[in-house]
């Protein structure tokens, strides 16, 4: 009998803490230097996807975790019906002080939307990157817009409502 | 052809032909493009007062913003209203351009369109039905009769606001103003 998947992700990564969220839904969260074993480790296990990464700001711990989903097209167990698919969560958590990173572009290449997205909106710098250059915004905002202390309401009070109004003749 | 419309039609044949061949784009933001396809196909059938769906906006004279605007659209929409040729009229469909809706405190959606660009007319609601453009659609044609529709005309007068504050919200404009800045209000 082969060793399951999280026996392997244990046996390979001590640090890691592996727990199963729901049915195919395993998360792992490691230290942040061991991200890039993980994840050649579990693309080389077949887990060739790179579904997305995202951001959460954790402002009183002073943190952000960053999380990036990996799937495979065939399923684990070998059945190409989709059936059993299974998804890792590898959650790590850098300092939110000193937002920088590294790239995982050398992994999974069609990381590179997704790092430009939170460098963007969550100010993460992520070293390696080829460009960090604006995606979605037209604008330049004091603080990365999707920062918990982003007060949007007073952005808007600020900026938006202080445009005039088109004086017109009557 | 309502045989009660002979004198106006003419009295100012090109005025009424305006009217009643409306080619429009559909800006196909956010919710509101969702009512659009049963406006335009049979279940509806925009047609029968004229409206027709153009292929480009060089060749529409009403254009319909379905939806909330963000800053990223207002660019296009901006280029889109410019390329329109006169006399064209632009109707705000739903709540969100109107004030921003349901997205008012977003850090990325304008609140007001006719801060940045001449509305002739707003829908409101969140989302009209398609009657609601058809109504709208009625009440152009009495302002186009009346000389009310002068959206494109305002946008010329105060070109200079209208671009002022484009230049605030976009930064930098990578075109060239559509009429001289000296001139008008």
């Amino acid at each position: 009998m082969d060793k399951t998947l999280p026996e392997k992700i244990r046996e390979n990564f001590p640090n890691a803490d592996v727990s199963s969220v729901e049915e195919e839904r395993l998360a792992v969260t490691v230290p942040k230097e061991e991200l890039i074993d993980i994840l050649s480790f579990v693309k080389n296990l077949g887990f060739d996807h790179l579904v997305m990464v995202s951001c959460v700001d954790w402002i009183d711990e002073g943190q952000f975790e960053l999380v990036y989903i990996v799937t495979s097209y065939v399923s684990y167990n070998g059945e190409s019906s989709g059936k059993g698919r299974q998804h890792i969560i590898v959650k790590i958590r850098i300092d939110r002080s000193k937002a920088t990173f590294r790239t995982i572009i050398p992994v999974y290449q069609n990381a590179e939307p997704y790092e430009r997205e939170i460098h963007e909106l969550y100010g993460v710098d992520f070293q390696g990157h080829p460009r960090l250059t604006p995606l979605l915004l037209e604008r330049e905002y004091p603080v990365p817009p999707f920062r918990k202390d982003f007060d949007s309401r007073n952005y808007v009070k600020e900026f938006f409502d202080s445009i005039p109004e088109i004086e017109e003749e009557k | 052809m309502d045989r009660g419309q002979m004198a106006k039609w003419f009295k100012d044949p090109v005025k009424m032909g305006h009217k009643y061949s409306l080619g429009v784009v559909y800006f196909a933001t956010g919710c509101g493009i969702i009512e659009i396809p049963p406006t335009i196909t049979t279940r509806w059938d925009a047609e029968r007062f004229g409206v027709v769906p153009a292929a480009t906006p060089r060749h529409a004279n009403l254009f319909l913003i379905t939806g909330y605007v963000s800053v990223k659209t207002l660019r296009a929409i901006i280029r889109t209203y410019e390329q329109m040729p006169e006399p064209k009229y632009l109707i705000g469909f739903g709540s969100c351009p109107i004030n921003g809706g349901m997205y008012w405190d977003s850090y990325n959606t304008i609140n007001s369109l006719d801060k940045y660009v001449p509305v002739d007319g707003w829908i409101a609601g969140c989302m009209p039905r398609p009657e609601a453009i058809f109504i709208a659609v009625t009440h152009l044609w009495t302002m186009i009769d009346k000389d009310m529709a002068d959206g494109y005309k305002r946008y010329k007068k105060y070109y200079r606001q209208y671009r002022r504050n484009q230049e605030r919200v976009l930064q930098h404009l990578e075109w060239p103003p559509l009429y001289p800045i000296g001139e008008g209000e």
